[in-house]
């Protein structure tokens, strides 16, 4: 997006930099600005193409002003401004409107400094020290200290913590203040990713006390214009934020449960942009005038769940026959039209930094599933795999397979469900369900999430200490060739053993207005991973 | 009359309580509860039960309906489960937009199907009540997205006027730029009415015209016109202020396609999102603000219908 590194322009000095894009911005005409280079000496050609690589600089320069109505899909009387409470794409956004974190997350999901400008780890990675910024206001003018962050830490610590996210941070055994803007993590198990997980949405700082989340006093740059749970929620511009970045007069948010509706909001230029737009329209949307795809390439995936603690579902050749009847380039090419890459039956997909390219990926071969059915003994016993649409083509990939499966002898009963309550009474319960996955920032995290064998989420219960033991380990290797090795052995073990069929990685595919600029592309969730509110602006002109 | 509406009002006290048990037990029997579905995909055991101690879930079911019951009774409809914010706050963010949709759609939807419906009946058998009957048939078999599809298609995509969905807030707007915010839903809903309306007020005057003293007066040679209004309509009265009543009952309860539609917060919407999140508090207040709509329209009907019909005031 960004132009700047022209490099007639890379050449001025920064003072003359500043002078010439303050003329352009001034709206002075090429004639005007041609006649004041040639004046000091240039040749009409050089002031010419100056002019030109100026302009560009400055068009791609985030403008200040306007106002941008962003559409997400699921809202409702559960919206929250408790960071710790977040669970939906719309929650991460307004979070982010309002709040700052300690570190920011970047489009290869590393991380900068935010709140905390300078970050120290012990070479362990067991003790981690995060210098706050000095100088940075909260919402109602208070400044933010080593006090917010060891409050809003700890609001994610300990058995009775109420936080969505208090897994990612388990291995912290406490927070330590050092001093008014410095903040210490004891850690009893080393994490050289902790910085990584605290740039994520539910780790947005909230100010020391706050017990009341009907409002959000942040650092972020919007304040609080309007919130009303389901209905919408405004940030204005917070004139005292201590960034880049705030470029907007209003942010307005809500969500448009139904994607026909959404999409029509969007066509007629209700909203700027929208979310999950349904693979069907992306056509249309490619079509339209002055709207754009908004697609981010992640590693979430969607996948069919089997338990290994019960019979059948725990049946290995039942679960390879199944793994090798999965029509994966047909799911990708009519379901997600394209915006997808096929899956190989392990989470970490090519958007993970620790993805494994050397793993042989798995077709559809009728064969070789016809050798593990048969070798299963399964014979006429019913397979039923319970399915709603959580994600698209959730159900889609059930009914590709049993209609593959019917081919060889193998029959699937697919119960379809609602997506209400799902979580609750399917998932983690019944033998075979389906489940659709966000990508998480780093392959370790995803793997200690759901794959390992304690986890909370172990959907498969799929159990294998010696992947428990290379996952732990991991964790504390600093040499990139033993940590490359690690990961690969444990992506080819999940890839051959685990009960997770995996057909693809989704990407994130939202459609935005084009007047709306500074998108970032964080593939963690919807609107550039919800890191967006920070940087867009529009151009008008 | 009085011993009538003190009737009537008792049933419906007693309407809305069993109403409240059976709502009351009846999201007691869906699968997961606020907690769980708060926490959504992210819950483990031990921040489940943390959540549902706070939120007083782990409480037996009649201590929370009680608990509930008393907050109801002195006024309070409690605190939402799913996020922590007064029933009485989320409810008053959509209460005035269903009450304004209901209002205009009846306003103008009322009006103009009964003068149509009466119209027809007034020269039953002419092309005029042939074409009315067709459409209004038409209109009641097309489905309210259907509808709602068309007139946004018509009027967003192919005149360009107009927003696809309703944007922006109500504060501070008059009468016609209010009618102008929810222009297409108020058509939608208006088309859905009349259909109803149309075929109703014409029926119940044509029955009222086959009746022998309309006869009578057929052959006094009254004037067909003067027949209806003079002495057809006051007798077709108490049927029509019934289906007027139930749909404006419905235009209150029961227009989520149409909210969800056109993307505008309604109470419709809330209850289902209520379901959704298993949040019982809210579900019980619309609920009892639901029933005592039905309660309160119906009963305004029958002593519309009563104080219509003298054979009903005067009872032999």
């Amino acid at each position: 997006m960004f132009k700047r590194n022209n490099p007639v322009f890379e050449m001025l000095s920064p003072a003359d930099r500043e002078l010439y894009m303050s003329m352009v911005k001034k709206g002075a005409s090429r004639r005007e600005f041609m006649g004041y280079l040639m004046a000091a000496g240039a040749t009409a050609a050089a002031s010419s193409t100056m002019f030109s690589s100026i302009s560009d600089a400055w068009a791609a320069t985030p403008k200040r002003g306007g106002r941008i109505v962003m559409a997400a899909d699921q809202h409702g009387p559960n919206d929250t401004l408790d960071p710790a409470l977040f669970t939906s794409a719309a929650d991460y956004f307004r979070g982010r409107m309002y709040y700052g974190s300690l570190t920011r997350l970047t489009k290869n999901l590393g991380y900068e400094p935010e709140l905390a400008e300078e970050i120290l780890s012990n070479d362990a990675a067991t003790e981690w020290t995060f210098k706050i910024r000095k100088g940075v206001e909260f919402h109602d003018g208070k400044t933010l200290t080593a006090d917010d962050v060891i409050y809003t830490m700890n609001r994610h610590m300990g058995a009775d913590s109420i936080s969505n996210a208090s897994s990612m941070v388990a291995m912290v055994d406490r927070w330590e203040k050092v001093n008014d803007y410095e903040v210490k993590a004891v850690l009893s198990s080393p994490n050289a990713d902790l910085p990584i997980a605290l740039g994520t949405f539910h780790f947005k700082i909230v100010q020391e006390g706050t017990t009341d989340f009907t409002t959000a006093v942040g650092t972020g740059p919007y304040k609080v214009k309007e919130f009303k749970p389901g209905v919408r929620a405004v940030g204005a511009r917070f004139d005292n934020y201590w960034g880049e970045g705030g470029y907007l007069d209003e942010i307005e948010h809500f969500g448009i449960g139904d994607p026909v509706a959404r999409l029509n909001a969007f066509l007629a230029g209700d909203v700027d942009g929208m979310v999950n737009l349904p693979p069907k329209a992306i056509a249309q949307v490619e079509a339209a005038a002055g709207k754009e795809i908004w697609s981010l390439e992640s590693s979430a995936f969607i996948n069919i769940a089997c338990r290994k603690d019960m019979d059948p579902s725990g049946n290995h050749d039942l679960i390879m026959a199944m793994k090798y009847l999965m029509d994966r380039k047909r799911l990708v090419k009519g379901v997600y039209k394209g915006q997808a890459s096929i899956g190989n039956d392990h989470p970490i997909g090519p958007a993970y930094f620790d993805h494994s390219p050397d793993i042989p990926q798995r077709e559809m071969d009728p064969e070789k599933a016809k050798y593990h059915f048969d070798k299963s003994g399964i014979g006429n016993t019913r397979i039923p795999i319970t399915a709603a649409e959580v994600a698209p083509g959730t159900i889609d990939q059930c009914l590709f397979l049993q209609r593959e499966a019917a081919k060889i002898g193998l029959n699937i009963d697919v119960n379809k469900v609602t997506t209400d309550g799902y979580w609750g009474s399917v998932w983690l319960k019944d033998p075979m369900c389906v489940v659709a996955w966000n990508m998480r920032p780093t392959a370790n995290l995803m793997m200690t999430l759901a794959f390992k064998s304690d986890a909370a989420w172990n959907e498969t219960y799929h159990q294998d200490p010696e992947f428990d033991k290379i996952l732990v380990e991991v964790r504390g290797v600093t040499d990139a060739a033993k940590r490359k090795e690690m990961y690969h052995v444990l992506q080819e073990k999940i890839h051959n053993e685990n009960g997770s069929i995996i057909p693809l990685y989704r990407n994130y595919v939202d459609a935005v207005s084009s007047r709306v600029k500074g998108l970032t592309h964080v593939p963690l969730n919807n609107f550039g991973g919800a890191e967006s509110p920070v940087t867009m602006w529009v151009d008008d002109a | 009359m009085t011993q009538l509406i003190l009737k009537r009002l008792g049933i419906g006290l007693v309407t809305v309580l069993a109403v409240s048990l059976i709502i009351f037990f009846g999201t007691k029997i869906l699968p997961g509860d606020a907690a769980q579905i708060r926490l959504g995909q992210s819950a483990t055991p031990e921040n489940v039960a943390a959540f549902r101690a706070r939120l007083g879930l782990d409480q037996p079911y009649i201590v929370q309906y009680l608990a509930w019951l008393k907050n109801f009774i002195q006024g309070d409809l409690g605190t939402s489960l799913a996020s922590d914010v007064p029933i009485s706050s989320l409810i008053a963010d959509r209460y005035h937009n269903t009450v304004i949709v209901s209002l205009l759609t009846a306003a103008i939807g009322v009006p103009i199907s009964l003068g149509l419906g009466i119209l027809a009946a007034m020269y039953p058998g002419t092309v005029y009540d042939r074409f009315l009957t067709l459409i209004s048939v038409s209109l009641v078999a097309a489905p309210e997205f259907f509808t709602a599809t068309l007139l946004v298609i018509f009027f967003v995509f192919v005149l360009d006027i107009g927003n696809a969905i309703v944007v922006g807030s109500t504060e501070g707007k008059g009468l016609f730029e209010l009618i102008d915010h929810f222009a297409l839903p108020i058509t939608t809903l208006c088309f859905v009415i009349a259909s109803q309306l149309i075929r109703m007020s014409r029926a119940a005057v044509l029955n009222v015209m086959s009746s022998p003293y309309i006869e009578m007066a057929i052959l006094k040679g009254v004037s067909r016109r003067r027949i209806i209004f003079r002495h057809a309509l006051l007798n077709a009265i108490g049927p029509i202020v019934n289906v007027v009543a139930l749909n404006l009952a419905y235009l209150v309860t029961g227009v989520i396609v149409v909210e969800v539609y056109f993307g505008y917060n309604g109470l419709a919407t809330l209850i289902v999102q209520g379901v959704q999140t298993r949040d019982y508090v809210l579900i019980q207040g619309l609920g009892m603000i639901f029933c005592l709509t039905y309660v309160i329209l119906m009963l305004i009907a029958d002593i519309a219908a009563y104080a219509s019909n003298a054979r009903l005031r005067h009872p032999k």
